[in-house]
């Protein structure tokens, strides 16, 4: 066979070709032979090679005694003898052509065995051929790396050469001290530093150490990330004025931009008092705005409505709005102290910390 | 004087003019059509004729705005129209009234609105609608808004595969009555996946990215002012494809209408393949074989998000109001929304007074009606609906998966009623328990 790497269709159309001349091809199954057979082990080549000579000549044996066996009902069955068979051919030919090129064709021969394994066991009739033989020569607990190597082995005509085994290499790899300046004499003699020192300008080392640099670095960073030089928290304690700042039935809303309230001074149930209205939507947290015209904090997030005491009338917010705590401090000024929420659905409104009475 | 919201400018009528020449193009290419395929009256003139008449009108009016003055510009919405249609259309109980009509119309009249010259002129129509409406200041400021152009191209991508899908159900439905084999079967012309269905992914994917570079580089992003805790813009909306989610927050509680009800969507269109026994429709088109899924996707889809998308985007305006497309947003528009408790309208209806106290059983005795209307929604309905309406499928699918289906219809079903009821009675929360943050 002149093309070494030869197709599935090739090999197909090989055997159809011999299948319709049904004459033996008569080529010699030697070369199939040991291809199939040798790979096993060099104990198992010896009682292999004989057979092989005295089995059928050639594919169109195999076919033919596969085809006799299986009594073909359908064009189906054929091509599935053929292609049993076919699969044994395969590594024959770049056996023949020569050593195999390419890992696909090596893979190629291994499967072939393991395809005709069941070949041999629907052909009675095949007992004493190649396929037989492969069959019973396919060892069942054999790697696939140790099947590539000894198809390798054999396919190439040769044997594997046994593999030259290294002399064990330092850490160093190929650090200039191992070359040939440097008889293995000299290496001995080398002190601990000079090891230490060969080690550290390894690219390995350099490689590792750089990359672990770089990690360390960045996860210094990260724990920086977590205390931040500026904390913008506005303190929760503060001064808004006297009370005299925020005129009765108004709502202030000078603090919402720095302190998220508003300021009101409003009658609640006949009081008149000034309590600080948190600027958070009971419903999802949105901003809501302070509506003059219609005297009401309206969220343009859904629409829920609050009167200036803080209920909620319309939309969607199931809550008021919640105080904070206010007094009036020492100074005469009135503290917001924002750490401290009042709700009044849990009738936390009635607290005096949170509103300052008014005349 | 200056009109600081002019409904008219040069600029405004030179893209008009662009898109009525778009307009005609189009016209054109199905005037031609019609000449081939429409046929004649019974006088000879071709049917194509009125189509030619309208094309060379659509031609004009490009070519008029492309050349006409601002001053004495004839060609708008009419004002009396507009008026009519924001003091008329502008609530949202009117909107989804409308949508559900529409969805039934589609569905009655599917075997009209799917042949192709009742398609043409149904697209003619809101493309004119589009165009004339584009003349007003405000509707431009809506849908012109980079933002919305999307939802714009969403409702006639959506109307387009509804379309398609509907003439293909008709088709068969009509094979499936002649006992004439279906379109799947008969015009059953399979490709490979290479190259014909690879190839048509690539020109796509090609086609996509052109169209978003285009894009991208046409209509800026709208930037905003920078962020702040202090300050939400107003309106504030959400993304446009979770606008139909937030119309929802506006009549449930966060809880509910922010994680509930979105788990059960996902959780029940996964539920979908095992509550379904309808082996019918598997593979081909149909409607009448799939009316009821077919239905029910169709409220859930087309009123229940398209329709709720839409509203939130055009709709609703600064302070989460409802405005009409015509409409000014004007912030300060008042809008009574007085919203009470089911608890409240129950026992001041009474006459008894609300029960006070801040007890757990104070607060369950003040909020009874409303559990107890619940738990017979959710736990006595099934069972009656499985022996009344849908007796049908309980008999098929069997005791669980029928609980399961029919609690998943009856949260589908919540969603409208409970609009319905804060539509109609103000109702805010059928349970209302703030101090507990359970509200229903």
């Amino acid at each position: 066979m002149t093309d070494p790497k030869p197709s599935t269709n090739d090999i197909l159309s090989k055997i159809r070709a011999k299948n319709a001349a049904a004459a033996p091809a008569e080529q010699p199954a030697a070369p199939v032979a040991p291809v199939i057979e040798a790979p096993v082990a060099s104990e198992a080549v010896a009682p292999v090679e004989k057979p092989a000579a005295a089995a059928p000549k050639g594919t169109s044996d195999i076919l033919a005694a596969a085809r006799a066996a299986a009594k073909p009902a359908g064009t189906a069955d054929i091509l599935a003898a053929i292609k049993k068979p076919a699969a044994v051919v395969a590594p024959a030919a770049p056996a023949a052509g020569g050593t195999p090129k390419s890992p696909a064709d090596i893979m190629a021969a291994i499967r072939a065995k393991a395809g005709a394994a069941p070949a041999a066991e629907a052909a009675p009739a095949a007992e004493k051929s190649v396929v037989a033989k492969a069959a019973i020569a396919a060892p069942a607990g054999m790697s696939a790396a140790e099947m590539i190597k000894a198809a390798r082995s054999v396919a190439g005509g040769t044997p594997v050469p046994p593999k030259v085994v290294l002399p064990a290499k330092p850490l160093v790899g190929k650090a200039p001290v191992t070359g040939a300046k440097a008889p293995a004499a000299q290496i001995e003699r080398r002190t601990a530093v000079g090891e230490l020192v060969v080690f550290l300008l390894s690219p390995v080392f350099i490689a590792w150490a750089s990359f672990s640099t770089a990690c360390g670095a960045f996860g210094l960073g990260v724990a920086r990330f977590m205390m931040p030089n500026v904390l913008v928290e506005p303190p929760t304690k503060f001064k808004i004025g006297p009370t005299n700042d925020y005129a009765p039935g108004t709502v202030s809303t000078k603090w919402q931009a720095q302190f998220n309230i508003w300021v009101v001074n409003g009658e609640v149930d006949g009081a008149q008092m000034i309590y600080a209205l948190s600027t958070v939507c009971t419903h999802l947290g949105c901003t809501p705005n302070w509506l003059e015209g219609e005297q009401k904090f309206k969220c343009p997030c859904h629409g829920s409505g609050f009167y200036k005491n803080g209920v909620n009338f319309e939309g969607p917010a199931p809550r008021p709005l919640e105080r904070v705590g206010i007094r009036l401090a020492e100074d005469g000024m009135l503290e917001v102290d924002k750490s401290v929420k009042f709700q009044r659905e849990l009738g936390q409104w009635s607290n005096p910390s949170c509103f300052v009475g008014v005349t | 004087m200056l009109n600081p919201h002019p409904d008219l400018t040069p600029s405004v009528l030179v893209g008009l003019g662009w898109f009525y020449l778009v307009i005609f193009l189009m016209n054109l290419l199905w005037t031609i059509r019609s000449f081939k395929v429409d046929g004649e009256y019974r006088n000879g003139m071709p049917k194509a004729s009125l189509w030619a008449v309208y094309t060379s009108i659509v031609m004009m009016l490009s070519f008029y705005h492309f050349t006409y003055p601002v001053e004495g510009f004839m060609f708008s919405m009419p004002l009396a129209f507009k008026d009519f249609f924001d003091a008329y259309f502008s609530n949202p109980v009117l909107y989804f009234f409308l949508t559900i009509l529409g969805l039934w119309a589609m569905i009655q009249f599917r075997e009209w609105w799917t042949k192709p010259t009742v398609a043409w002129v149904l697209l003619n129509c809101s493309l004119i609608f589009m165009t004339l409406s584009l003349t007003d200041y405000d509707f431009r400021q809506i849908v012109g808004k980079p933002d919305n152009v999307p939802i714009v191209a969403m409702l006639f991508i959506v109307a387009f595969f509804t379309w398609i899908y509907f003439r293909r159900a008709v088709d068969n439905d009509r094979r499936i009555d002649e006992g004439r084999p279906l379109f799947e079967q008969e015009d059953n012309d399979k490709v490979l996946v290479w190259p014909d269905l690879v190839y048509t992914e690539l020109i796509c994917m090609v086609v996509l990215t052109a169209v978003l570079v285009f894009w991208g580089i046409a209509l800026q992003a709208p930037l905003e002012e920078p962020a702040s805790s202090m300050k939400t813009p107003n309106p504030s909306k959400a993304p446009w494809y979770f606008l139909g989610l937030q119309e929802m927050l506006v009549y449930f509680d966060p809880w509910l209408a922010g994680v509930v009800l979105p788990s059960i969507i996902l959780g029940g269109l996964i539920a979908v393949p095992y509550i379904d026994f309808n082996k019918a429709g598997n593979g081909y088109y149909s409607f009448k074989e799939r009316s009821f899924a077919i239905t029910t996707f169709l409220f859930g889809f087309m009123p229940l998000w398209v329709a709720l998308i839409v509203l939130g985007t055009f709709l609703r305006g600064p302070n989460w109001n409802f405005f009409g497309i015509y409409e000014y947003w004007d912030v300060h528009k008042v809008e009574a929304a007085n919203n009470v408790n089911l608890s409240e309208f129950f026992w001041n209806g009474l006459g008894l007074g609300i029960p006070k106290g801040s007890g757990v059983g104070d607060i369950l005795l003040r909020e009874s009606p409303g559990i107890i209307l619940t738990i017979v929604y959710f736990a006595a309905l099934p069972p009656v609906l499985g022996l009344t309406v849908l007796r049908k499928y309980f008999v098929r699918m069997g005791v669980l998966r029928f609980l399961v289906f029919s609690n998943l219809i009856l949260w589908m079903a919540i969603l409208p009623i409970k609009m319905l009821l804060r539509w109609a009675f103000a109702l805010k929360y059928i349970v209302g328990i703030p101090e507990f943050f359970f509200n229903i």
